[in-house]
C-alpha cells in the first residue's frame, strides 16, 4: 500500500538521523578532538570534519579548542640580578596542541581540565620568570641604549624555560608566544623614584635659567663686539679717506706757491671775517682803515691842520 | 483505525444510522486535520530548507563549516556581502566575521586608576604620594623615570580565517601586545623624548612593536593607526610644568638677546656707514673748497701782481664794512690833538644768563 511505503521511508529517514547522532560527531575548525574507547584515549582528530564513532558507553569524544588562548599570570615581585625588586606580569598565548595528551595530564571536562592546565602553567610561568629575571640587572629592562637593552632577550629566555618545561613534561600544550604585560616597582619605591625625578627635574630649571641668562649675555657680548670692530673700522676708513682727501688737496696747493704773500693776505681776511661776528664789540681809533678817512678830512680844528 | 463506536445520537432512531453520521463527521474531522498537519509538515520542510538563506552585510564577510569544515580553500571560503544559501545546522554552520570595520583595542595598563564615572564627570581623585602597583599603571622609561600612557590600536582584519579559527580571542591578544608595545617603547625612550621631544617617535616605536608582534603571531591583522598619550606622574606634574616653562623662558631670553644682537649690529653698521659717508662728503667739501680757493686765488693773482697795494686797498675795505656791518657795537676813539692815547675803561660782563622757564623755579 502506498501509506505504508511513505511511513517506512519516514521511518528509515527518522532511524538514521538517530544513528548518525549516535554514531558521528563533527570536529569543527577551530576545534581538535580526542576519542576513548573504555576510556582509553585511542583517536586523535586533528583535522575538522564529520567522524564515525561508537555510541556511549563504547566510546567517548573530548572536544578541546585547539585555537590560542591568552593567558596572564598575577602581577608579581621578582628581584633582578642587581637586587632591586621588579613587579611583572607576562601573558602567554598557549593552545592544546595534542588532545590525547592532554586528556592524559589532565583528565576530566574542559570545565575541570583547562582551569587545571592554566593554574600548572602558571606555576610554571612563575618560576621561569623568577628564574630569568634574577638573572638580568634593572639597566637591562630599561635603557636608552639598544645594545645594552635586553628586553626580547628576557622575553625570549622566560618563553624558552617554560617551552622547555612543557616539551619535558609532555602536556599536550605548546606555548606560541609570551611577552611583559606589567613591569612595575613597589609602591615604596615610586616614592623615591618620585624624589629623584624631582630634582633632577630641578636641575634642569635651574639649568635652563642659567643657560638663558649666560646664552643671551654670549650673543649680546659677542653682537658688541662685532659692533665695536665695525665702528672701529670705519673709523679707519674714515681717516684714510680724509687723509686721501688731504693727499688729493696737496696737489692743487702748489697753485699757491705762485704768490705766498697773496695767499697768506686772503688767509688773514678770511680769518677775520671768520672771528669777528656778531658778539663783538670792536674799539678802534682813526688809524684804522676805513676809518682813517676821519683823521684826513678837512677841517676847521687847528688840531688836524698843522 | 476505524474506531466508530460513539455516542452522539439524533433525529435517526437506531444504531447503524446514529453511527454513520458520527462517524463520518469523525473521519471528515480526521482526515482535514490530518491535512492540516501536512501542510504544517509540508511547510515545516519548507521553513527548514529555507532556514539556510543567510545574509552577509557589507562590512562583513562569512565562511560556512560543513561537518565543521571550511567550505572552499583559503580566501575562496570567504564569502562577500549579498545572500547566501547553507544547509541548517547540524549539517552547515555560518560564521560571520567583521572584516572592513576598523577594529579598535585600548590600553590603559599605564595609566593612573580612575573609574569610568570619573572618567565621564571629569573628576580625579586626588594623587597620593606614591602609586599603588596593583592598581595605578605606569612604565618606566630608559632613565627610570615614571610616566603614565595610554594608547588606543586601530586595525583591520586582513586574514579572517586565521583572526577567526585559529584565536580564542584575537582581540585580547591584540591587547597584550599593545601593552607590551608600550612597555618596550617606554624602555627604549628617555622621559623627555617620551613627553615633549620625540612624542610622534614614540607612538611610531609603539606601533611598529605591535605590528612585529601581532606579525609574529601571525594574527593576521594590518595596523592602521595608533594613537598615544604620555603624561608625567601627577604627582610632579607642577615641577614638569615648571621645567617647561623655565626652558621656554630660557629661549624667549635668547631670542631676545637675538633681536638686541640684531639691532647693535645694524645699528653699528648704520653708525659705520655714516661715519664712512661723513669723511667722504668732508674729503669732498675739503678738496673742492681748496680747488675753489686755488681758483679764486689763480684769478686775484693777475691783478694782485699788476698793483699789490691798490689790491690790498679793493679788498681789505669790502671786507672792513662787511665785518663792522656784522659786529655788534662799534665804538670810535679819537686820538687827541696832543697825540697822547685816550685812556678806556672797559667793563666786561659775562654774556647773560639764559631766562630760566618760568615753571621750573
Amino acid at each position: 500500500m502506498k501509506r505504508n511505503i511513505l511511513t517506512v521511508i519516514v521511518g528509515a529517514v527518522l532511524v538514521v538521523i538517530f544513528a548518525l547522532l549516535l554514531f558521528v560527531f563533527q570536529v569543527r575548525r577551530s576545534e581538535t578532538a580526542v576519542v576513548t574507547t573504555f576510556g582509553k584515549p585511542a583517536r586523535d582528530i586533528t583535522e575538522p570534519g564529520a567522524y564515525f564513532k561508537w555510541p556511549w558507553p563504547i566510546q567517548k569524544v573530548y572536544k578541546y579548542d585547539q585555537r590560542v588562548q591568552n593567558f596572564e599570570d598575577k602581577f608579581s615581585e621578582n628581584f633582578t640580578g642587581d637586587n632591586i625588586i621588579l613587579l611583572s606580569s607576562v601573558y602567554v598565548g598557549w593552545r592544546i596542541s595534542d588532545a590525547g595528551q592532554f586528556l592524559r595530564k589532565f583528565p576530566g571536562d574542559t570545565t575541570v581540565s583547562i582551569p587545571n592546565a592554566q593554574g600548572k602553567l602558571e606555576s610554571m610561568l612563575r618560576s621561569a620568570k623568577n628564574a630569568v629575571v634574577g638573572r638580568h640587572t634593572l639597566s637591562e629592562f630599561v635603557n636608552a641604549d639598544p645594545k645594552q637593552l635586553r628586553f626580547d632577550a628576557i622575553e625570549n629566555e622566560i618563553k624558552q624555560t617554560v617551552q622547555g618545561e612543557l616539551s619535558t613534561n609532555d602536556w599536550g600544550v605548546s606555548l606560541e608566544f609570551l611577552g611583559f604585560k606589567k613591569i612595575g616597582l613597589p609602591e615604596s619605591v615610586t616614592q623615591t623614584v618620585f624624589d629623584r625625578m624631582k630634582s633632577e627635574r630641578q636641575q634642569y630649571i635651574s639649568k635652563y635659567q642659567s643657560e638663558g641668562d649666560a646664552e643671551s649675555q654670549k650673543i649680546r657680548s659677542a653682537a658688541e663686539r662685532q659692533a665695536a670692530e665695525t665702528v672701529a673700522k670705519a673709523q679707519a676708513d674714515a681717516t684714510r679717506i680724509r687723509a686721501e682727501g688731504e693727499l688729493e688737496a696737496a696737489s692743487t696747493f702748489k697753485v699757491f706757491q705762485q704768490n705766498p704773500e697773496l695767499e697768506n693776505y686772503l688767509l688773514r681776511i678770511e680769518a677775520i671775517k671768520q672771528s669777528l661776528n656778531k658778539q663783538t664789540i670792536m674799539i678802534f681809533d682813526e688809524r684804522t682803515p676805513p676809518f682813517d678817512l676821519f683823521s684826513h678830512l678837512p677841517t676847521n680844528s687847528p688840531g688836524n691842520n698843522p | 483505525m476505524s474506531d466508530e463506536h460513539d455516542h452522539h445520537g439524533h433525529e435517526h432512531s437506531p444504531a447503524p444510522e446514529t453511527q454513520d453520521a458520527g462517524s463520518q463527521a469523525l473521519a471528515e474531522a480526521l482526515r482535514s486535520s490530518f491535512a492540516i498537519v501536512k501542510i504544517v509538515m509540508a511547510l515545516m520542510v519548507v521553513a527548514f530548507f529555507c532556514s539556510g538563506f543567510f545574509q552577509v552585510g557589507p562590512s562583513e564577510k562569512a565562511i560556512i563549516l560543513r561537518f565543521g569544515r571550511p567550505v572552499g580553500a583559503g580566501q575562496k571560503a570567504l564569502l562577500n556581502s549579498g545572500l547566501h544559501w547553507s544547509f541548517p545546522y547540524p549539517v552547515d554552520e555560518v560564521v560571520r566575521i567583521p572584516i572592513t570595520e576598523i577594529q579598535k583595542v585600548t590600553s590603559n595598563n599605564g595609566w593612573y586608576f580612575t573609574t569610568p564615572e570619573q572618567e565621564l564627570s571629569g573628576e580625579e581623585i586626588p594623587a597620593g604620594p606614591s602609586l599603588n602597583p596593583a592598581i595605578d599603571g605606569y612604565v618606566i622609561t630608559a632613565d627610570r623615570n615614571i610616566i603614565h600612557t595610554s594608547a588606543t590600536l586601530y586595525y583591520h582584519i586582513e586574514d579572517p580565517i586565521r583572526y577567526v579559527f585559529d584565536f580564542a580571542s584575537a582581540s585580547n591578544t591584540v591587547q597584550n601586545a599593545l601593552d607590551n608595545a608600550l612597555l618596550y617603547t617606554a624602555a627604549h625612550f628617555k622621559v623627555d623624548d617620551a613627553l615633549y621631544t620625540d612624542v610622534a617617535g614614540f607612538q611610531e616605536a609603539v606601533k611598529q612593536r605591535v605590528g612585529d608582534l601581532t606579525d609574529q603571531e601571525q594574527l593576521g591583522i594590518v595596523i592602521d593607526n595608533c594613537e598615544i598619550q604620555n603624561i608625567p606622574p601627577r604627582q610632579l606634574s607642577d615641577v614638569f610644568a615648571q621645567v617647561t616653562t623655565s626652558r621656554e623662558n630660557r629661549n624667549t631670553a635668547i631670542n631676545y638677546a637675538k633681536s638686541a644682537a640684531n639691532k647693535i649690529l645694524l645699528d653699528s653698521g648704520a653708525q659705520a656707514a655714516t661715519i664712512v659717508n661723513e669723511a667722504e662728503s668732508t674729503r669732498t667739501r675739503y678738496v673742492a673748497s681748496i680747488d675753489a680757493d686755488a681758483k679764486r686765488f689763480s684769478d686775484l693773482l693777475p691783478k694782485f701782481d699788476s698793483n699789490p697795494n691798490l689790491f690790498v686797498q679793493q679788498t681789505l675795505l669790502p671786507a672792513m664794512s662787511e665785518v663792522l656791518t656784522n659786529v655788534q657795537d662799534k665804538m670810535f676813539l679819537p686820538v687827541h690833538a696832543d697825540g697822547k692815547p685816550a685812556e678806556l675803561r672797559l667793563m666786561l660782563n659775562r654774556e647773560p644768563p639764559e631766562p630760566k622757564p618760568a615753571a621750573n623755579p
